[in-house]
């Protein structure tokens, strides 16, 4: 259990330095299946091959092989239609009526994982959402994983992806499907949504937040895996880059409490959001 | 919420109660879609129906246009089938199914599109 342990705690601590993405002992069981994939990887053969790789520092692509296996890449589109709609019925109208003399409506996905968010956000608004063109929503879509990023911009999704809160009319709507090797489907993101978001890598806890630049920024299940000293650190540099009056959007489970930040919550159409006061 | 399954598979009908139970709701099953009208007919409380797409006796397809030209009932329909193309998925749409499960699909997949029901329903 040993070397085990050392490989765990270097691994959890690696991890949290530099993505502040928190894995307790007790959920060090998690942490296997990663490990595999990188003794596979390295052909580090037993648990002392794999210490001895832990020793000596890695090398930049290693570095981001490392974090792009250990970044949550879960999601969902909609997962819950609710903030999707208000987003697009009621928060960018609010958003403009703040900003009459901006033309364009700025939005930061900050954690946009494998893009399942800003497709979503995009879909809201042609769906519901008449007076407001696509033309004038300018999308940033930004993610640690390497990885991650580039299957956002790919826009292919399996069957099952495209089944993970995405409606089916939305489905037939915004998507073509592709038929690959042995038939296997996957469903690619229409031409006409992929063209708008841009996309860049950036690290939540070490990255430049640039002052009052976004009207709204997503930030949905993404600080759960932070402790308190890193979430409120995150939330203040999210509060700086957000547009007087701007919107954050939060995961439907997750508070503010305790944070002491001058947010106040504000409901649209039955969801919830955070506004900049 | 009490779940009308629709399939001509029994491992499927199992399988699927099963995931159903785990999500507490209740599941009734029926082999096709005749079947399914006996069920409706018996149960009058069903707040979802799973409907399989190839059935014998009637298919999935036929169940939504019968109930389409005769108005019999009003509960929400999701088709859960093999059929995966988008054709297939906008004629279900079009004939009154709300949402669309592709086989294979994993329990968070039907536990989130049991979830969205009352979102979707607003769409």
């Amino acid at each position: 259990m040993g070397a085990k342990k050392e490989i765990y705690d270097f691994f959890a601590k690696y991890v949290y330095d530099k993505t502040g993405i928190l894995y307790k002992e007790t959920d060090y069981y998690r942490l296997d299946s990663r490990l595999k994939t990188i003794q596979s990887t390295y052909d580090l053969k037993d648990e002392n091959n794999l210490l001895n790789f832990t020793r000596k520092p890695f090398k930049p692509s290693e570095e981001e092989f490392i974090l792009n296996l250990f970044t949550n890449n879960e999601t969902f589109f909609m997962r819950d239609l609710k903030p999707f709609k208000a987003l697009a019925k009621s928060l960018l109208p609010e958003v403009k009526k703040l900003h009459p003399n901006d033309n364009e409506i700025s939005i930061w996905s900050c954690a946009s994982s494998t893009g399942q968010e800003i497709y979503s956000i995009y879909m809201s608004i042609d769906s519901f959402q008449k007076e407001i063109s696509l033309n004038n929503v300018k999308i940033l879509a930004t993610d640690l994983s390497t990885e991650a990023l580039a299957k956002a911009r790919n826009g292919i999704y399996s069957s099952l992806d495209v089944q993970r809160g995405l409606p089916a009319p939305f489905l037939v709507k915004y998507f073509n499907q592709i038929k690959g090797e042995k038939d296997i489907i996957s469903w690619e993101v229409n031409a006409s949504l992929k063209k708008w978001p841009t996309f860049s890598s950036f690290n939540l806890l070490t990255d430049y937040y640039p002052s009052s630049k976004y009207h709204i920024i997503f930030c949905r299940n993404v600080l759960i895996y932070q402790d308190q000293e890193n979430k409120k650190k995150v939330l203040e540099n999210i509060y700086k880059a957000l547009k007087p009056g701007g919107f954050l959007v939060f995961g439907a489970g997750e508070s503010m409490i305790g944070m002491n930040l001058p947010f106040k919550q504000v409901e649209f159409d039955k969801a919830f959001f955070y506004q900049k006061v | 919420m009490k779940i009308l399954i629709v399939d001509d598979s029994k491992p499927i009908l199992t399988m699927v109660s099963n995931m159903i139970e785990e999500l507490e709701h209740e599941a009734i099953v029926a082999e096709n879609g005749s079947a399914a009208y006996d069920a409706i007919e018996k149960n009058p409380n069903i707040d979802l129906i799973l409907l399989d797409w190839n059935m014998p006796v009637m298919t999935g397809l036929e169940f939504l246009e019968k109930n389409q030209s005769e108005s019999i009932f009003t509960i929400p329909v999701f088709m859960m089938t093999t059929e995966n193309s988008p054709e297939k998925i906008q004629k279900a749409l079009s004939t009154g199914a709300v949402d669309y499960i592709m086989k294979p699909f994993t329990a968070d997949i039907l536990e989130n599109k049991i979830e969205l029901l009352e979102d979707l329903l607003g769409v």
